[in-house]
């Protein structure tokens, strides 16, 4: 199921929140919250949920015998074993015919292997229990003796599909000890709502114009239709995947929950690696934290430890070469950054280093939205003005003054401008302490989305997330 | 904050009442008059769909589809979308909405029922597996699409357009409360398109004349100052398409006649089709290449059939365009006649101006022959000078056929997406010969040819 769909929106959230929140026990909510998200994933799933529990199962079992075995050699097996099969799933679901199909081109065999659609989330939930037996180990936290609750963890259905990849550790407490209040409930529909705008209104008008600018080849493509087709292709990625965190964040918080952020407006980044820190936090955190430092992090091998982490990050974002791609372009501009650029951007004014890194991500996208390469060069050559191409053409202008509006909403969406405008009228009205702004203001422009979200969902034919294929 | 701020309350109430209001709307839509199409049937719970999954994404799909005020809604997000596009020049290209379209030929409304819970099967003429393609049909049951799912043989349903196909297909320019169908030339179709009929041409014995008519799209004969050069030109197309038919297919010109006459009203504004009036200059000019007299359009009689919103309209759902709705005029013909379609069934006798549309707003354009997906069809004439025409014809072949009554005994009609080789148990070649068809008339829209799906049902009919 997803977010921005209308079942869930009218049948599915209202009949999980009424079940919530009429039982008071905390036992039978976290039940609850269980049987809904087993729920949740089983519709359109429903298959591999089977393999969601087997792995939650050992995954609890191994981080059991962890601590239980401290400072015997079963507590570096268990982690070992823990690890490695959680990888092996991930690697036979998502890879191996990726892997089969390039041995074969590479020996010319023909192996066959036996395969399945990608499980949808798996590549979020098999990090979230890495997550959770290195940090048992590492005593981080303590191991979860219910696997009930690890199941709860692992399976709670705002993050579990698509991100973000919460610790266990930050939500530990909260299983037991969480307290639900108006306060986090108001805040969370007004994220969710956000959310869904982002998806709804921005992030599909967005893709359906970057695909009539773009069209399927590019033997007619202009260079400002390229521009501007991966300028929409852009403001859509940030807008879907920002707006489904916003969503996920805004649901758990209805139910008690806080996750950290997994974005921080990454558009306005003055470096690539800056870039990586506002840009879906919660999976570069996860490399820095569980592959880059353990690898020795800056302090030794540094350039072998980047190029690792960079390869298994495109890598993570699909079984294609294009993915690889894009994560050795990452590492390229990284290490550029790191030997001396850093220094000049810091120099240079702000304006500047913002266009080299907004640059340097749009074509990032290039690679990252065509799994064909030949077909990532040939746009970047009408972009670059190396493919002798008009410079635009009478569609583009259509379309570009036709979506002038959508085109700069998102770009501001994609700004901290409309949260900064709100610190603003909220700052003046110092005399009333809940003040205009937060009482008529913010909700007014809540229901405002709201409703229209529900107006362009009906329009909308299915459009499930970007990121549910990774 | 120590309660529900308003903004929450009236979320909770809003998703709540909205998902009961769909609980208990017992009387759910099978069809959107808006989009003039079949909405999604509720799937069907099987062990196979659940397992899949494509169960839940078929319920989703049905769920949304039959929302509540779904067909308002959708129109709010069209206006909304419309007036968010102040900045633009009052121009707007837009992808047609392709969901699931309505077929186009048929849907018989004593018979929509039917329709309706067939409607997702897609039967499209895969090349690889057109009806004629497949030796194994050896029943009746020819239209069965390669998902396996059986269709009856009058289950005439238009393939859906599969977009993805061309991308250069499927746009249309909204201008002035006019919807026109965006051209871009395609070299290899229309050396497609050559390469099908010279094969036609080879199989054929030479006493059989070809003829070739492409009505263009109505995008050439608009006026564009500021964005010429947004259709590339049909007529270059054609000349190039000229050059490579052989020297015994006759090309009817269809072009410079409508070119003539772009002043008048030749096609509709909210629909892509010809009018009456356009095949009626098309008709004179296909009698003018074969030397023969055209009737004057006066001695039609002319019926208004009052208000049109035809496919441009449906599939944009423009403003602009529903304010200004097409007036649809039908020339009946007075020679005397019978018209039958045959499928599977056998033969069925219908009208040449089929008056069961008149009062559909949207579904007017049936009025012309409405071959359905029946295999193929005849209008036998009172004419007794044994000549014989066989029109291969897409949709824009309705409306000209009707004008040609005085001058064949006989007129056959296949359109290449429904002809099925198990009905005739003859492939197009053996079917021409047997009935010794004398002419045979391409009559094929510009965006057809375009469309390679199409063009290799043409291709098929061969086999």
């Amino acid at each position: 199921m997803v977010f921005s769909s209308l079942f869930f929106l009218c049948v599915f959230l209202p009949i999980t929140l009424g079940l919530y929140y009429v039982i008071k026990n905390r036992t039978y909510r976290n039940w609850i919250l269980i049987i809904t998200s087993l729920f949740f994933y089983a519709w359109g799933e429903p298959v591999w949920i089977s393999l969601l529990i087997i792995s939650t199962l050992f995954n609890y079992y191994f981080a059991l015998v962890i601590e239980r075995n401290r400072g015997s050699w079963k507590e570096k097996a268990s982690l070992t074993a823990a690890i490695a099969l959680n990888i092996i799933i991930l690697g036979y679901f998502k890879y191996s015919g990726f892997i089969v199909d390039n041995l074969n081109s590479l020996l010319g065999t023909s192996f066959e292997i036996l395969r399945f659609g990608l499980p949808v989330g798996i590549s979020f939930y098999t990090f979230k229990t890495i997550s959770y037996v290195v940090d048992v180990y590492r005593r981080d936290v303590k191991a979860q003796p219910s696997f009930f609750k690890l199941l709860l963890y692992v399976s709670m259905f705002h993050q579990l599909v698509a991100g973000p990849i919460v610790r266990y550790k930050d939500i530990d407490d909260a299983i037991d000890n969480r307290v639900e209040s108006f306060e986090g409930f108001n805040y969370g529909v007004s994220r969710f709502i956000v959310g869904l705008g982002k998806k709804v209104l921005l992030a599909n008008t967005a893709s359906n114009v970057a695909s009539m600018v773009m069209g399927n080849n590019y033997s007619r493509l202009s260079v400002a239709g390229a521009w501007l087709g991966i300028l929409l292709l852009s403001l859509q990625i940030y807008l879907d995947f920002s707006g489904y965190s916003d969503m996920a964040i805004g649901l758990g918080a209805m139910f008690g929950f806080k996750y950290k952020e997994n974005f921080d407006y990454p558009y306005i980044s003055k470096s690539v690696t800056e870039f990586w820190r506002r840009w879906h936090i919660s999976l570069s955190s996860f490399f820095r934290d569980y592959v880059y430092i353990p690898l020795g992090g800056n302090r030794k091998y540094q350039m072998r430890n980047l190029f690792i982490v960079w390869f298994l990050t495109g890598l993570w974002h699909g079984a294609s070469w294009n993915f690889v791609l894009w994560g050795m372009y990452y590492f390229l501009l990284l290490v550029l950054e790191k030997t001396f650029f850093l220094k000049v951007l810091d120099r240079i004014p702000a304006v500047f280093s913002r266009i080299y890194s907004l640059l340097a991500v749009l074509v990032g996208w290039v690679f990252f939205f065509h799994t064909d390469i030949g077909q990532a060069l040939t746009y970047l050559g009408i972009m670059f003005g190396i493919n002798t191409r008009p410079i635009s053409s009478p569609e583009v202008s259509i379309h570009f003054l036709n979506n002038a509006v959508l085109i700069i909403v998102s770009v501001l969406a994609c700004t901290p401008a409309a949260s900064w405008i709100y610190r603003k009228i909220k700052n003046r009205n110092k005399e009333n302490e809940a003040g205009i702004a937060e009482t008529l203001i913010r909700p007014a422009i809540n229901i405002f989305i709201l409703i229209l979200s529900i107006i362009f969902l009906v329009g909308q034919s299915y459009s499930p997330f970007l990121y549910f294929k990774f | 904050m120590k309660k529900l701020r308003w903004d929450s309350v009236i979320f909770i109430i809003l998703i709540t009442i909205l998902g009961l209001t769909n609980l208990l709307n017992f009387n759910k839509p099978t069809v959107s008059v808006l989009e003039n199409r079949a909405l999604k049937p509720k799937p069907e719970l099987t062990i196979n769909g659940l397992l899949t999954g494509d169960y839940f994404r078929d319920y989703e799909d049905y769920y949304s589809d039959t929302f509540i005020l779904r067909d308002k809604l959708v129109k709010t997000s069209k206006d909304f979308q419309k007036a968010m596009a102040f900045l633009g020049p009052g121009i707007t290209i837009v992808q047609s909405v392709d969901d699931i379209q309505k077929p186009q030929e048929n849907n018989l409304p004593d018979q929509s029922d039917k329709n309706i819970g067939n409607e997702d099967n897609d039967i499209i003429p895969d090349p690889a597996s057109t009806p004629s393609a497949q030796p194994d049909t050896s029943d009746d049951t020819g239209q069965t699409g390669q998902n396996g799912e059986n269709a009856s043989p009058e289950n005439d349903e238009m393939p859906e357009r599969d977009f993805g196909d061309d991308p250069n297909i499927g746009y249309y320019l909204v201008i002035d409360g006019k919807a026109v169908q965006i051209f871009k030339f395609n070299k290899e179709s229309f050396e497609y398109y050559a390469q099908i009929l010279n094969k036609y041409r080879e199989m054929l014995d030479d006493s059989v004349k070809i003829y070739s008519m492409i009505p263009p799209t109505a995008g050439e004969f608009l006026r564009l100052k500021k964005y010429a050069g947004i259709t590339d030109s049909q007529n270059d197309a054609l000349s190039y398409l000229e050059s490579l038919l052989d020297k015994d297919i006759v090309t009817v010109n269809v072009y410079d006649k409508l070119n003539r006459h772009k002043d008048e009203y030749i096609y509709f504004r909210t629909d892509h089709h010809w009018t009456a009036l356009g095949a009626y200059y098309a008709y004179v000019e296909f009698m003018e290449t074969k030397g023969e007299k055209p009737l004057s359009l006066e001695q039609f009689e002319k019926i208004d059939l009052g208000d049109f919103l035809g496919s441009s309209y449906t599939k944009t759902l423009d403003k602009s365009l529903e304010k200004n709705p097409d007036s649809f005029i039908v020339y009946k013909p007075y020679t005397k006649h019978e018209f039958f379609k045959y499928d599977g069934k056998g033969e069925h006798k219908a009208d040449v101006i089929d008056m069961k549309y008149k009062d559909s707003l949207t579904d007017k354009y049936l009025t012309f022959i409405s071959t359905g997906g029946s295999t193929w069809s005849v209008i036998r004439t009172e004419v007794n000078n044994g000549k014989k025409l066989l029109i291969i014809k897409d949709s824009f072949g309705n409306a000209i056929a009707p004008f040609m009554l005085s001058h064949y005994e006989e007129i056959y009609i296949v359109d290449a997406r429904f002809y099925n080789k198990n009905v005739t148990g003859k492939n197009i070649i053996e079917f021409i010969e047997d009935n010794k068809i004398d002419e045979v008339l391409f009559c094929i829209y510009m965006e057809d040819v375009n469309w390679h799906k199409f063009m290799s049902g043409v291709e098929g009919l061969l086999n």
